[in-house]
């Protein structure tokens, strides 16, 4: 289908984006890479009378060390991000969770800024951000402000920003060494897909006991869920299979799947037990040492 | 391109090293300004949405999908396109790999996947495997090129400084050697260079002065009546030219089958499905005729509709042709009811009885093409040119003719390159029958495209099958009987679904020797896109079925797969139960050597658990034994004329090349019976004014017919030849050969002269120097019962596959690891473009096994009409490949060659579902297999036995 009218604006400052934003309030879409925006104008999903490319502010494209910090800029793109050194040195996880989303040529566009701000439930690096506890920098109107990733998708293609407000940074907090992250994704092939379930886990482990978890669950429910009791229930114990196993198990409970042509409600909980056993499992290989 | 010079952007864009100034428009994509106002248009467009990888270009040094980039976002870039890969006329060593390799069919997709491993090779100049399928996931080839693009990106420093030839590949791929100069060589295709370096023209990529651009408007509803159309709007939208609805077209129905003309041009009263045709618009460009279309407002009544073709069976069902409530009652498109034989005795003569329901999927071929077509009025004599991206453009020329009832001599078909068809092309569409009626009413040339959603309306996809099917087998694993009921789901209209319905039940005993054999088929309307033909026509899903019985039926009497299948094989000179004439058949030879080669008696039933092979069986016809209207012409026609110097060949044909290879082919073929070699032959195709007619590329026919049509052709050239030499050489003619450019006597090679210089003898004595050829398939074939023409064929294609899988027994995820294909398929004329066929012919297999199906919500509109949600095997889904040819030699093919564009695909569905069992011990029996279904059926094994597997 034919894109809808729209203006297209280059500002060159966040400051000026911030303002066009607000000015055109709803009528209005912000693009970065503009792999999710442009195919929502062409398929009639969303209609708006401008787009704001963000492409011009290069300063929100650099990837860099903020003290105990992990900066990314909203405008970096996936392949960047996933081929940082930086990034490896950090948080490898995900650097492992950009490159099983959709293919090269896509990710040579697609930002994590967009990525977030879609707000859609199949989104990866979300639930990954999550799991190590990042956060989103925000810069509005008035000003700018920090969200914890965990608060930024409010709902299915909901998110707490407001109208003039854009993603300007991803921070991620450098881990301690004792702990491990992994990334887990089922999909319906091998290539470019969307994923069916997705679940990150992020463990400390200290002298052969977890001391502290995080699983965060992608495209099983209306925004990344935080399978809380499964991270709980490896709280104070040892690494272990049976453990892991009871842990997916808790994860299938939470998990709030719908049924749609990637799988049903049913099949995605079986997925997700699995997928959170694995996660487990790997992160805390990494955690001990075990495993890079 | 909208024009709306106000918000216009200047940008600067270097494209191939030349700076380009543009006045761009908001909305413009960057694939758009290339392909539209550079006329750059080997940069490809198939989805729009970013999902296929055809539109990829270097930006900044990066492949990205040019359709998701806006151009006036991309201010300052700098771009490569397909175009400027090759430097100073020297191909990049990368593309004469691909050549070389055979890395590409069709070619629509080659541009994208040449330009991301442009990417690849520059940050690793030696990839490894993993890195390829890494790089190139995003490009979708639907021909199946991957295995051979891994070996080409792998491979490509091997090419460079190295001068492009036309020498065969010595990749060790000949399996058998005959006393052939060019036949049986994998000479490199004559359509390479064009592909690799975006050169070739597709229908879409037609530039025509003064052109316009028309649009299709599909009903809302699955069925209703049109009570209203209000175009006002869409007319008065500046830009538009003309807006059509069924009052302005031609009232005749149309179709593929005679006897079942029941299509409308634009729907008159009735819809019949989401998408049924009921207006048109044409405008001055695309995007004004896109946003007029959604301009039109259609008021609907309402009707019941249905979904299911055993719904559409009940009684009291809604009809969906009411019209003729007659013809089609209980929707009952079309319907076959034979017996061979004796079915009930031949189950009392059973020791062991299997049967079980199966139930295929609605899988759509799609080519990464979209289909397109263009059509002018000529000022002169009021002659029609059509530029279509056909696969059968001698009935499109056919129906063309009936419709606006001019003579098929006053039509000018031309077929451009056609990206990927797999059965989905061939017949005459709205967009041709749109085009042509918006030409004559504007007097302009008309150009009308589907896009990807589009395309899944339009359909023409694979029938969806219910089949209950039932084998008798004796302990010693002789089948005694077969008796199978399928409904085919054949949606709203017939295609060429009169057929498949006859070919479901056809094919089934050319592969087994099956004395009783009894077929009930029913073909159903039903409020969906039309079915057609797919690539295997018919034949997939019920040979699914039984190769699933088979190994069903080994397992109850303790019989190895392999020998219940070489107990019962179809062997040469059999007349089948359904009277069709089997002629060459190696097919005990290819289970023999795929049992040996796959080390299959050391694995089966050995392998840990989680892994699993199996073995499947198929095989199809060399082409149809009858057209599909009535007509005494040939099949397929050739002609050859020669240069005047001699030194060239040039051969005009017009069948489709549609990436099968027939362009190809069919220049050796003629090359190999002149006595030249294959780079003297010119290849002058597709376009109905210049070759005489065939029939086309459907029905595995090609190399069969029209090869015996140019080996006719050129055989007549060749005798010119050798009587001139036999009196310039003082000999008799009859002892003289042609070969290699020389023609000399075969006893005493020495005494001999060139084979330019006879050419040019004879032009000098007569004038051109020309051959024709012709064929049609030996008259008679097929029994006397009602449909028995449907499967005859002159010859039969047999093949054995093996695959090994991996099922992840947590998730049910099936990995194809390895997968073997052993074929019959005759004297392998070019083994390059063999292997690719059988390859291709597996990658779409295992798509159609495991994860391909159109999903249909309760009001009938489609789910996933878009590569993203229909998924197709990409690169990293691809198995390892090996393919072994088993040749025989085919008394009625050119060189004794068959068929394997089609044959190649029924054996791996049973391939699949026999390895998914012998790996977990589950058996699907409803296509796709999906994790779901195997982790479902693994649940209820454990309920059973209270263990795991
Ligand atoms: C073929 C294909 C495959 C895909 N596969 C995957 C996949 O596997 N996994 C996955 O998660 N996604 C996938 N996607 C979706 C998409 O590519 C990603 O969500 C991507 O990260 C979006 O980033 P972008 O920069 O392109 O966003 P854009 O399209 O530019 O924007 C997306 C949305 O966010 C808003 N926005 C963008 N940037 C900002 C900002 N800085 N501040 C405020 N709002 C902003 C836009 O207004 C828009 O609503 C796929 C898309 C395609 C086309
Ligand atoms: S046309 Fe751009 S990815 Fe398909
Ligand atoms: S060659 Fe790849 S799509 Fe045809």
């Amino acid at each position: 289908m034919a894109f809808c009218d729209f203006k297209l604006h280059k500002p060159e400052s966040v400051t000026e984006a911030c303002r066009l934003g607000r000015e055109f309030g709803r009528t209005c879409a912000y693009m970065s890479g503009g792999t999710e925006l442009l195919v929502d104008l062409r398929s009639g999903r969303k209609k708006v009378a401008h787009v704001i490319a963000l492409g011009g502010l290069k300063e929100l494209r650099e990837i860099r060390r903020d003290g105990d910090t992990l900066h990314i800029g909203a405008q970096a793109t996936l392949s960047e991000i996933a081929e940082a050194p930086l990034v490896h040195e950090v948080f490898p996880a995900l650097a492992e969770a950009i490159v099983t989303m959709a293919g090269v040529q896509i990710r040579n566009l697609a930002t994590m800024g967009g990525n977030f701000s879609c707000g859609v439930p199949c989104s990866d690096t979300p639930p990954i951000t999550c799991a190590a506890g990042g956060s989103i920098v925000v810069a509005g109107p008035d000003g700018e402000r920090e969200v914890a990733a965990r608060d930024f998708v409010l709902a299915p293609r909901t998110t707490v920003l407001n109208p003039g407000d854009i993603v300007t940074a991803i921070r991620i907090p450098v881990q301690p060494t004792t702990s491990g992250a992994s990334f887990q994704r089922f999909t319906m092939r091998r290539g470019s897909a969307l994923a069916v379930a997705s679940v990150s886990a992020w463990l400390n482990v200290e002298q052969g006991v977890i001391t502290a978890a995080r699983v965060v669950m992608g495209a099983v429910g209306p925004i990344p869920l935080f399978a809380e009791n499964c991270a709980a229930s490896v709280v104070g114990q040892a690494p272990g299979d049976s453990v892991f196993a009871d842990a997916g198990a808790l994860a299938a409970a939470e998990a709030q799947p719908i049924s749609d042509l990637r799988g049903s409600e049913q099949y995605r909980r079986d997925v997700v037990a699995v997928l959170a056993r694995r996660a487990l499992a790997c992160a805390a290989a990494r955690a001990e040492g075990r495993t890079s | 391109m909208s024009d709306k010079r106000n918000d216009a952007h200047l940008i600067q864009l270097t494209v191939n090293g030349r700076v380009h100034t543009l006045g761009v428009g908001p909305q413009a994509t960057l694939k758009q300004v290339l392909r539209e106002e550079l006329n750059l248009t080997g940069t490809k467009s198939g989805c729009d949405a970013g999902d296929c990888g055809a539109c990829t270009v270097l930006m900044n040094g990066r492949a990205v999908t040019s359709c998701l980039v806006l151009a006036a976002a991309a201010d300052g870039a700098e771009i490569t396109t397909i175009e400027g890969v090759a430097q100073g006329g020297e191909l990049h060593p990368l593309q004469k790999s691909f050549i070389k390799h055979g890395a590409l069919q069709c070619g629509f997709c080659t541009p994208g996947m040449i330009i991301s491993s442009l990417e690849l090779i520059g940050k690793k100049p030696a990839p490894e495997e993993s890195d390829i399928k890494a790089a190139l996931g995003g490009n979708l080839c639907r021909c199946g090129t991957y295995p051979r693009i891994i070996k080409a990106v792998k491979d490509w420093r091997s090419f460079e400084g190295v001068d492009l030839d036309t020498e065969p590949s010595d990749e060790g791929e000949r399996d058998q050697i005959r006393t052939h100069s060019t036949v049986g060589r994998g000479v490199p295709r004559y359509d390479g260079p064009d592909k690799v370096t975006g050169r070739t023209e597709y229908t879409a990529d037609i530039r025509l002065p003064d052109m316009a651009h028309g649009k299709i408007l599909g009903s809302t509803v699955a069925h209703g009546l049109i009570k209203s159309i209000d175009t006002s709007a869409a007319k008065a939208l500046p830009g538009v030219l003309a807006v059509i609805t069924a009052a302005d077209v031609p009232a005749l129905r149309y179709g593929v089958s005679p006897a079942r003309y029941d299509e409308e041009i634009l729907a008159r009263e009735r819809v019949r499905y989401v998408g049924d045709e009921v207006a048109a618009v044409v405008a001055v460009d695309e995007a004004t005729a896109e946003k007029a279309v959604q301009l039109i407002k259609v008021e609907y009544e309402r009707l019941p509709a249905v979904f299911d073709p055993r719904d559409a069976l009940a009684e009291g069902a809604p009809l969906i042709h009411p019209e003729e409530a007659e013809k089609y009652a209980r929707n009952i498109n079309t319907q076959v009811e034979w017996h061979f034989g004796d079915v009930e005795q031949g189950f009392a003569e059973a020791d062991c009885i299997v049967e079980d329901s199966f139930v295929g999927n609605r899988t759509y071929q799609c080519p990464i093409e979209p289909h397109a077509s263009v059509a002018r009025w000529e000022h002169h004599a009021g002659k029609l040119t059509v530029w279509s991206s056909s696969m059968a453009p001698h009935y499109l020329r056919h129906m063309l003719s009936r419709i606006f009832e001019i003579p098929q001599g006053d039509i000018r078909t031309i077929t451009p390159c056609v990206g990927g068809g797999f059965g989905v092309k061939a017949e005459a569409t709205p967009l041709d029958l749109c085009a042509v009626i918006f030409s004559r009413l504007i007097g302009r040339p008309v150009m009308m495209k589907y896009s990807r959603e589009e395309m899944f309306h339009h359909f023409r996809g694979r029938h969806k099958q219910y089949i209950d099917m039932k084998i008798g087998v004796k302990k010693d694993g002789t089948i005694t009987a077969c008796q199978s009921h399928i409904l085919l789901d054949g949606g709203a209209y017939t295609s060429y679904g009169i057929v498949t319905a006859y070919y479901a039940g056809s094919m089934v005993p050319t592969l087994y020797k099956i004395p009783n054999y009894k077929y009930d088929g029913y073909r159903m309307y039903t409020n969906l896109p039309a079915s057609g033909a797919m690539r295997g026509h018919g034949v997939p899903q019920p040979r699914y079925a039984f190769e699933s019985l088979l190994d069903m039926a080994a397992e109850e009497l303790g019989l190895d797969p392999f020998d219940i299948r070489l107990r019962n094989a179809m062997q040469p000179d059999t007349m089948t139960c359904n009277d069709l004439d089997i002629s060459s058949c190696e097919f005990t030879a290819t289970l023999e050597q795929a049992r040996e080669q796959t080390g299959w008696n050391e694995k089966k039933g050995k392998l840990p658990p989680g892994k699993g092979i199996g073995v499947g069986c198929g095989g199809f016809v060399s082409g149809a034994g009858y057209p599909i209207y009535r007509s005494k012409f040939p099949h397929s026609n050739a002609l050859i004329r020669l240069s005047e110097d001699g030194m060239a060949a040039s051969l005009y044909i017009a069948a489709a090349e549609i990436g099968q290879g027939c362009n190809t082919i069919l220049p050796q073929i003629a090359a190999e019976e002149l006595g030249i070699p294959y780079h003297r032959i010119w290849l002058v195709e597709s376009d109905s004014v210049l070759g005489p007619t065939d029939l086309g590329s459907y029905s595995s026919r090609v190399t069969l017919m029209a090869g015996n049509a140019v080996r006719m052709a050129a055989a007549e050239v060749k005798t010119k030849l050798l009587e001139v030499a036999g009196k310039q050489l003082g000999c008799d003619m009859h002892g003289l050969t042609a070969r290699d450019g020389r023609i000399f006597v075969a006893e005493h090679p020495r005494i001999g002269m060139d084979w330019d210089e006879a050419a040019r003898l004879a032009f000098s004595a007569d004038g051109p120097v020309t051959g024709t050829g012709h064929y049609s398939p030996p008259p008679g074939l097929g029994g006397r019962y009602k449909g028995a023409a449907v499967g005859t064929s002159p010859a039969y294609s047999f093949s054995t596959a093996v695959c090994e899988v991996t099922v992840d027994l947590e998730t049910g995820y099936v990995t194809v690891d390895d997968f073997y294909d052993f074929s019959d398929a005759g004297t392998v004329i070019n083994p390059v473009t063999f292997h690719g066929q059988v390859e291709g012919g597996i990658i779409m297999g295992l798509g159609e096994t495991l994860m391909e199906d159109t999903l249909v919500r309760d009001d009938g509109s489609l789910i996933n009409p878009d590569l993203h949600g229909y998924l197709v095997p990409t690169i990293s889904d691809s198995p390892r490949i090996v393919s072994r040819a088993v040749e025989s030699y085919e008394p009625r093919g050119p060189f004794g060659a068959k068929e394997i564009g089609e044959g190649c695909l029924p054996p791996i569905l049973g391939a699949i579902g026999n390895a998914v069992y012998d790996a977990c011990g589950v058996r699907v029996t409803e296509l796709p297999i999906t994790p779901e279904k195997i982790l479902a059926g693994l649940q209820k094994n454990r309920e059973k036995t209270g263990r795991t597997p």
